[in-house]
């Protein structure tokens, strides 16, 4: 008769152990947050509030004030900074990839896009903003430069993973450094680059609506305003104008990506890239 | 072999690319126009739209003594940046922690493997697209607004931040999970709660956690943000230093800033590697 | 003519993958080259054209040395041999034609190939090699829309282009089926014969190497063991390249029926 192992206890003591941690880090962070259970009980109750006095939303009055241009506003500020990151980003990109360039020319290189990376956006047109004055074009160099970040590690990663053959077959027909990039290495990485472009477009939507508020242009700051004179309705109706072109131009994009991944061979591994970019696009990195 | 077999004519381009990017192109001049960035613009870049302080700011580049030097006392005060920064990773950890564990049975709910129903999946799609549609910092200044300022409408903004970005993440997993399990499961007559419990959940966890421990890193950085509307944290002081021209300390804040997001960053990714 | 004299190709790791070659091919031959995977024979084909770099010896194509070229000697050498792969290296997607037209590469200049402004004579090549290989129908269809088979014909066709003086085939039929493999056998071997283009094919199908070869050198651990007339080749011999017993899977069918 085979014994029976007995239970181990370090799976338990594991778990139990990272609840205590988390349990000891929740009730550490509510202590400083100036909460008293009051507050917590108001608080459903004062968003509610506000969230009634929305409704009906101030269409009219929103459209006299010229939302809709806003929006659009944000939409241009934010197509024009996905224009320069992709612009810079691709040929950057090149710089930094292991199989194109060299260690003392990719590592500062990659550096550069991590650094970039890690400036949330918004600082950076705050800085801009502080030293060239307000306006909307530098909302959207803001925007244009910290999406160089993020695309320009995507486009490095897009360019690692191709196929070296073509590039062999270029090299092998006498083909020069240019020849190689433009039939070897291009071909096979650009969908996948386009449509790293369209996700961060869509993303960028967000984000200059949001650098609006601190006046870079946009439908950012007609909320601030309107909030501040309490003008409820009225923000609900730039709420919904938002919502409804963010919405519009996601699944916009969603389909012109779908179309352009499809359109390159059937390979397996677009869409696990995809799933990752996906993941590294919004922000988060796995793995 | 014969005769020369007929060569094919060559095709006409079809006139779609050309439209195509033809619209682009003109979509991009047009955006660019409007934003301000005409070629006009660009060349007089040196003389920039009239504004007092900005006049003054580019005349004999005064704009690096501005910045510089970092005012490393009044920095490293305790309570100009030290505690603020805490209050920062208090926001940071419940709002990861509230909005990671809600978006756990949402993802599920979202997923077309893990829904329990029809309608429950098209509900809890449609939410969480509207709740994503809506800017960040929207939901942090209506919050601000709606709660009063400080940390703990920062908190309730970066837990619904904190949610939208780890459902978007999360669902995909789940939506890539394998299948086998939970059919097995359900042939084994489970219910679909318990069922999902036991065999869909033990694969996804370590993507789960991984998730969260970034979602985490992100609102340390989202912090600074939110602190520009008024939520707390150390972006609030960055803010209040911005208004008032004091654009060293501001940087001072910022490289701080800085430090801490790579130590976490790194912290977390040796965290993530003993995971997976 | 080539020559190789003394070659050995050491990689980076160690790893000696050619040890003293010595070799002379005239204008116009059809040279089969087996031997067991890592015996040398890709090695050989990409040091003849520079891709991989010869560490000692000399390597001679039509009297210009290959060993110790530099960049634009390099690409001017490769611009007269033609290569085809095992994985045929198409531009999936894009044109049959702008993929033959990649051979007029080193004759056109980047200017014009970057933005697909090949001169009238240029397309006229592509389009009459890809007639030699009979799929000029093909011609405006996309690469991946193909066969395995009629992919391999327009890499076959993309090297022509070149009007090469040497033909290099690294493994070209590995990749499809019994059939397919002969008609890619016999075009290499019509090309031979009607352009006189000096071509070196690496084979593992033993049966391919006697149906088609007609000189046959063999590879073992990066030495040269065999060097002559394929006819002289008995079962022997392969035992001999091989180091092994030939077995059923060195044949591309049990029984040729040509």
């Amino acid at each position: 008769m085979t014994t029976r192992p007995t239970k181990s206890l370090g799976g338990p003591i594991r778990k139990s152990g990272v609840a205590v941690v988390l349990l000891v880090a929740a009730v550490w962070s509510i202590s400083g947050l100036d909460v008293s259970l009051s507050r917590l009980a108001s608080a459903p109750g004062d968003a509610w509030a506000i969230v009634r006095f929305m409704f009906p939303p101030d269409f009219s009055g929103e459209i006299e004030r010229g939302v809709i241009g806003k929006v659009l506003e944000s939409v241009y500020i934010a197509w024009t900074g996905t224009i320069i990151a992709a612009t810079l980003s691709l040929p950057l990109a090149f710089l930094a990839a292991t199989n194109i360039a060299p260690p003392w020319l990719r590592v500062p290189v990659r550096q550069l896009f991590n650094a970039i990376r890690a400036v949330p956006e918004l600082i950076v047109a705050v800085v801009l903003l502080a030293v060239t004055g307000l306006g909307p074009w530098a909302g959207a160099l803001a925007i244009g430069l910290h999406s160089v970040g993020t695309l320009g590690k995507l486009s490095t990663e897009a360019i690692e993973s191709i196929d070296q053959g073509p590039i062999e077959a270029v090299e092998s027909t006498g083909g020069g450094w240019t020849s190689r990039m433009r039939w070897g290495v291009l071909p096979q990485v650009l969908p996948t680059v386009i449509s790293y472009w369209l996700f961060r477009f869509e993303i960028n939507v967000r984000a200059s609506a949001v650098l609006g508020m601190i006046g870079a242009g946009g439908i950012g700051s007609e909320l601030v305003q309107q909030l501040n004179f309490r003008n409820f309705d009225a923000v609900g109706a730039v709420l919904i104008v938002t919502v409804v072109v963010v919405i519009a131009i996601d699944t916009l994009s969603a389909a012109v990506r779908r179309r352009i991944i499809a359109g390159t061979s059937r390979s397996s591994r677009s869409g696990s890239r995809d799933a990752t970019a996906l993941s590294d696009l919004t922000g988060i990195k796995i793995g | 072999m014969t005769a020369v077999s007929t060569r094919p004519t060559k095709p006409k381009p079809r006139p779609i690319g050309f439209v195509i990017a033809g619209a682009i192109v003109g979509f991009t001049i047009f955006a660019a126009a409007k934003v301000g960035f005409t070629l006009t613009t660009v060349i007089n870049l040196g003389n920039l739209p009239d504004n007092p302080l900005t006049d003054t700011i580019w005349d004999k580049g005064k704009v690096w003594s501005l910045f510089w030097p970092i005012p490393w006392d009044w920095v490293l005060d305790r309570h100009n940046v030290i505690d603020p920064l805490l209050e920062t990773f208090q926001i940071a950890i419940i709002s990861s922690i509230i909005g990671c564990s809600l978006a756990l049975p949402i993802s599920f709910a979202m997923s077309r493997l893990t829904a329990p129903n029809r309608p429950t999946y098209f509900v809890s799609k449609a939410v969480m697209n509207l709740i994503r549609a809506v800017p960040d910092l929207f939901w942090a200044k209506l919050l601000v607004v709606a709660i009063g300022v400080g940390a703990f409408a920062g908190a309730w903004a970066l837990s619904i931040f904190s949610l939208a970005v780890m459902v978007k993440l999360f669902s995909e997993t789940v939506d890539g999970a394998d299948p086998r399990p939970l059919e097995a499961a359900r042939a084994a007559g489970a219910r679909h709660i318990p069922a999902v419990r036991t065999s869909v959940l033990p694969t996804v966890f370590p993507a789960y956690v991984a998730y969260a421990l970034y979602v985490f890193e992100l609102n340390i950085r989202a912090s600074i943000v939110i602190g520009l509307v008024g939520a707390g944290g150390i972006g609030r002081v960055v803010e209040a230093q911005r208004s008032v021209f004091q654009y060293d300390r501001m940087l001072g804040i910022l490289v701080i800033m800085f430090g801490v997001v790579i130590i976490i960053e790194q912290v977390s990714v040796a965290i993530r590697k003993r995971l997976v | 003519m080539i020559r190789l004299e003394d070659v050995s190709v050491t990689y980076r790791g160690g790893v000696q993958a050619l040890k003293n070659i010595n070799l002379t091919i005239d204008d116009g031959e059809f040279v089969v080259i087996v031997g067991l995977s890592g015996a040398g024979k890709s090695t050989l084909l990409r040091a003849l054209n520079g891709l991989v770099p010869a560490t000692e010896g000399s390597i001679t194509i039509d009297g210009t040395e290959v060993v110790g070229a530099s960049g634009a000697q390099l690409r001017a050498i490769r611009s007269k041999i033609g290569m085809i792969f095992q994985t045929f290296n198409l531009v999936n997607r894009t044109s049959v034609i702008n993929n033959v037209l990649m051979g007029r590469l080193s004759a056109v200049s980047a200017w014009r190939s970057t933005f697909g402004l090949w001169p009238a004579a240029d397309r006229e090549l592509a389009l009459q090699a890809l007639e030699r290989v009979s799929i000029v129908e093909k011609a405006y269809v996309r690469a991946s829309d193909l066969s395995g088979g009629q992919q391999q014909r327009v890499g076959i066709a993309r090297a022509l282009a070149q009007d090469p003086s040497v033909m290099l085939a690294d493994e070209p039929v590995a990749a499809l089926d019994p059939i397919t493999s002969r008609q890619v056998m016999g075009d290499l071997r019509r090309i031979n014969q009607d352009l006189g283009i000096t071509t070196l094919v690496n084979l593992h199908f033993l049966d391919l190497a006697r149906d088609y070869g007609r000189r046959l050198i063999g590879l073992r651990d990066g030495e040269l063991v065999f060097d002559g007339d394929i006819a002289d080749a008995t079962d022997e011999t392969f035992t001999e390249i091989y180091g092994r017993a030939i077995a059923s899977t060195d044949m591309l069918a049990e029984t040729a029926d040509d």
